[in-house]
């Protein structure tokens, strides 16, 4: 009788699920496919850390330890599922071997109790702390969410303790839990009738939540694991390619993601994992100086579009004539240029969702298919294209930096290959500011005897702004010229004075066949002062220098400790804003917002300033020319004695008898 | 019998919208007679001179309801004509307004709609332009009659035939719930003086103004040169003195004048992209190192709030001798 029930209950709940997961796998299965199968020794690390481990969710102290205990509480009780599952067909019968161990009996009542300890802190937070991370996400189904796993384990602990006040649990003591519960039961027919009730219960309770699973925010129990698995293995930095060959041009040109369908599975994948715990919204640059971009709520928007559309998607429909557009009727046109394409937001996700990269996606569907994208840029995209820069300065202005300088060796055609090569940047070669930088780093290289050259007219943009724009066929047009470029002139190795070039050329060129050992100037500067080649005056005095992390450099590269070790060595004397290293905060240029204007909200440089001079310090240090220029113009409006300068310069100024300007 | 092509002609009460004019040119490359479809006020006197650029019927109505709700209405009445006749394509111009009941006309009557047309062949067929106008896109409008398109304005220019259009009004039965969102108020940003990108004279300030007042001495040298334009540098846009459209650089506009004053102005490399053009710089700081002094063909190291009134004195000094 009990096992003819049982089967029917399992039956139902297990074909619904199927059912309703089912919908969601077809939605998947029409996704474009994602290649990610490169290096799977690195994705099962990734997988036992940020999963196994919960490593990004220790980031946050009590919210981690709320989410491991249930996390690992559920893991240790899945065997008690089957367990139940016996029982309930027969009060008598177990799982073989591990419902006679007493270390089970052990575990079991260990992590049904800090589940139950999980869920208070979870409710604390929610219900007391109530964090700004959560402002757009689902309370109430959280709350469901998190009432039901309180129910199933209060029932599994419940019902231990009634098979302990009837005697017949194997290990009482090893379950001190439900031991300490059995009293609240008296033993005889009350307690076998309330045993029976406790195991369906609590057997109803997970059956019911398998089933409501697929349409939840909770899927992530399920998609997590094959997410994280997916995440990329290159550096944060790194964007996939999007091959346009318009001579072989058929029918099947995409232009980045229009509607559903062009997401590829691991983009869809990002979206049914989602939990909405906020914390990239956090993070986020945006949204903290009140844009209207929460990558958290792109996430939500784009998950709820796609389930939407499920059934169509499912069906075969394919294109803007059979789906909605994702811009603007997922997110608005406003939410995907809000981008500063920092990362923050990726670094922060749990689950391994890659927010940036679909960003790029919908801005390479806005700018290339459509031209619609903020017209301030256009003037950027426009030099770029015709002058190979972004400011349509003439080539040969490149090497203007060098007339105060003494002999830069400018690489001609035909030329032996220097042992470096100084990539200067186009802000390094035109912007009057970052021109300092430039000259101060090959300042430096002479006195270190480094052998290096220029391409001075030959260099053009790599390429970075137009691709973060979104201009996917522009950036390959210059990726390709300067690798070969590059390769004719018999380059190996490469400094780069801009961490968007440093990021460009080091991550992205290979795929264009540019393989080159690409350091960034102040990872070469820090190695030549190690190797004693630069000797700063040991009696220099910096002052205090609070160093800015770039985001392409840190975060997107992890190079934090070089730039920090040569200011050091010039004699400053470190404070760290509060956000700093891989948590540093953006200075509002990147993701081509260079080239954009700020008008919502307040401006991000400004508020990375302000974090800046609250720090107390002289001096506030970059190591990019995106950085500089951001931090020196909010520097300026505010009228601030506080000093924006390059990590190089500071060390020219500590190191060279006549450091220039 | 209605024409193969249908042109949404947008009108005021001062005449058509000159992309109106381009619509109708365009559409007699493929149909000798098209017809222009105008709501609104001044719609039926504006038939005179859609007639003139070759307009063979113009469907009209002047009830101020296209003018009071935005889109609905006209989409709205567009479908019942199309209901009842329909063409084999409508042109719209590629305005905020006609996107606008275009959209709205799509929804209603699920035909396909392209935007950003180049140039169209015949109502099946047009031509886009993509990667800034590098490459070109030939599209096929596949769905029922009529295909709906949205031509760029100035994509070619109008040419009148001097023909004259047979006028039908149409009944503007516009019911409550299609009229939508109502608008309460128009707001122009007044435009005084030249347009920046014309002036011959720019005077331009910078982060040195110091605040918004100080445009005022400007805009008072700009009225005694006469003719002359205000502009702005992104940082003082930035901080909110002078509005977005002042703003000259890279994120701004490009102007290239006989003469360019820039007061206050360090000339970042944003700042110079957008008055490099310019004939004659004259660059007026306080700090001797700002890269404009260095690129002006007069540079004046000094205070501008001494060096500006003193010039706008002597310019008047000089018209009033």
């Amino acid at each position: 009788m009990s096992a003819l029930a049982l089967a029917v209950v399992l039956t139902v709940a297990v074909t619904l699920f199927w059912r309703r997961a089912h919908a969601r796998l077809e939605v998947l299965r029409s996704a474009r496919p994602s290649s990610r199968s490169d290096q799977p020794g690195a994705r099962v690390r990734r997988e036992l850390s940020h999963v196994l481990g919960q490593r990004k969710l220790f980031q946050k102290a009590a919210p981690g330890v709320m989410h491991a205990f249930i996390f690992w509480g559920f893991l240790v009780l899945l065997p008690t599922i089957v367990e139940a599952m016996l029982a309930a067909i027969d009060r008598d019968w177990t799982l073989p071997y591990l419902g006679h161990v007493a270390w089970f009996a052990f575990l079991q009542d260990l992590f049904a109790s800090l589940v139950v300890v999980g869920v208070a802190i979870a409710f604390a937070i929610r219900k007391i702390q109530r964090p700004d991370r959560f402002r757009g996400s689902h309370m109430e189904e959280a709350d469901q969410i998190l009432l039901t796993i309180l129910g199933i384990v209060s029932t599994l602990l419940l019902w231990n303790a009634s098979r302990i006040a009837l005697g017949i649990a194997g290990h009482p003591a090893a379950a001190p839990v439900a031991d300490a519960l059995s009293g609240l039961f008296g033993g005889g027919r009350g307690t076998e009738v309330a045993e029976r009730v406790l195991v369906w219960s609590h057997l109803l309770l997970v059956l019911g939540f398998l089933t409501y699973l697929p349409r939840s925010k909770h899927l992530h129990i399920i998609t997590a694991a094959p997410n994280v698995y997916l995440a990329k293995n290159h550096p944060l930095g790194y964007l996939e390619p999007l091959r346009i060959d318009l001579e072989a041009a058929d029918d099947d040109v995409r232009l980045g993601a229009s509607v559903a369908t062009d997401l590829s599975r691991k983009q869809v994948l990002d979206l049914f994992s989602c939990t909405e715990c906020g914390r990239c919204q956090e993070v986020c640059p945006a949204w903290n100086t009140g844009k209207a971009l929460s990558p958290k709520l792109l996430i939500m928007d784009l998950r709820d579009q796609v389930a939407n559309e499920a059934p169509l998607i499912t069906a075969g429909a394919s294109g803007v004539v059979e789906l909605q557009p994702l811009v603007p009727n997922a997110v608005a046109d406003q939410v995907v240029w809000d981008c500063v394409t920092c990362g923050a937001c990726v670094r922060e996700c749990p689950v391994d969702i890659e927010h940036v990269d679909t960003i790029i996606d919908l801005r390479r569907n806005l700018v290339m298919a459509e031209s619609r994208f903020p017209r301030e840029a256009e003037a950027m995209l426009r030099g770029v294209e015709t002058s190979q820069n972004p400011w349509s300065q003439p080539a040969s202005a490149r090497t203007d930096w060098t007339a105060s300088v003494e002999s830069i060796r400018v690489l001609q055609p035909g030329d032996p290959p220097p042992e470096v090569l100084f990539w200067v940047g186009c802000a390094g070669a035109f912007d009057e500011r970052a021109q300092k930088t430039t000259r101060s780093i090959a300042r430096l290289l002479a006195a270190a005897d480094i052998d290096f050259a220029i391409l001075g007219p030959r260099e053009r943009c790599t390429g970075d702004p137009a691709r973060r724009m979104g201009h996917e066929y522009l950036f390959q047009m210059l990726a390709e010229a300067n690798v070969e470029t590059l390769n004719g002139a018999g380059v190996t190795k490469i400094v780069a004075s801009c961490a968007h070039c440093f990021n460009t050329l080091a991550n992205e060129y290979p795929d264009y066949g540019g393989r080159y050992e690409v350091v960034h100037h102040t990872e070469l500067l820090s190695t030549l002062v190690a190797e004693g080649r630069l000797r700063p005056d040991p009696a220099g005095e910096r002052g205090s220098v609070t160093y800015h992390d770039a985001c392409y450099l840190g975060r997107h590269n992890g190079r934090y400790d070089a730039p920090r070790d040569v200011l050091r060595a010039a004699g400053a004397a470190a404070v760290e804003m509060p956000r700093h290293g891989e948590r540093s905060f953006c200075c509002g240029a990147g993701g081509a917002r260079m080239w954009m204007e700020e008008t919502e909200g307040t401006r991000i440089n400004d508020t990375r300033f302000a974090e800046a001079e609250a720090t107390g310090a002289d001096t506030v240090a970059t190591a990019c020319p995106y950085c500089f220029v951001m931090l020196d113009d909010a520097a300026k409006a505010k009228g601030s004695a506080v000093r924006v300068a390059d990590v190089a310069t500071l060390l020219a100024e500590s190191t060279l008898a006549e450091p220039g300007r | 019998m209605a024409g193969a092509a249908w042109v949404f002609a947008e009108v005021a009460p001062d005449g058509p919208h000159p992309a109106a004019l381009e619509l109708l040119t365009h559409a007699r490359s493929f149909d000798e007679a098209p017809a222009a479809i105008a709501l609104g006020p001044g719609a039926i006197a504006a038939a005179t001179e859609l007639g003139a650029y070759g307009a063979a019927t113009v469907y009209a109505s002047d009830d101020p309801v296209f003018a009071e709700h935005p889109g609905r209405p006209a989409a709205h009445v567009l479908a019942g004509l199309i209901e009842a006749e329909p063409p084999e394509v409508v042109l719209f111009a590629q305005t905020y307004d006609s996107r606008d009941v275009a959209g709205r006309l799509q929804g209603r009557i699920g035909s396909s709609l392209m935007g950003n047309a180049t140039s169209i062949r015949d109502p099946r067929h047009a031509r886009a332009e993509i990667f800034g106008g590098t490459k070109l896109v030939d599209v096929e409008l596949a769905g029922p009659a009529p295909t709906l398109i949205l031509l760029r304005p100035k994509s070619i220019a109008a040419e009148p035939t001097g023909g004259t259009a047979r006028v039908v009004p149409v009944e503007a039965d516009v019911p409550d719930d299609v009229r939508g969102a109502r608008i309460v108020e128009r707001n122009e940003e007044a435009a005084s003086g030249p347009r920046l990108e014309e002036a011959k004279v720019v005077l331009a300030g910078g982060r040195g103004l110091g605040g918004p007042e100080a445009f005022a001495i400007l805009d008072e040298l700009a009225n005694e040169i006469g003719g002359a334009a205000v502009g702005a540098s992104r940082a003082a846009v930035d901080a909110g003195w002078v509005p977005y459209s002042y703003q000259i650089g890279q994120t701004g506009k490009t102007v290239k004048p006989e003469v360019y004053l820039a007061a206050g102005i360090s000339g970042a490399l944003q700042h110079i992209v957008g008055m490099k053009g310019a004939k004659r710089i004259v660059a007026i700081n306080k700090d001797a190192d700002a890269p404009l002094l260095a690129m002006a063909d007069l540079g004046v190291v000094g205070d501008l709030f001494q060096v500006l009134p003193a010039l706008t004195e002597e310019i008047r000094r000089r018209k009033g001798s």
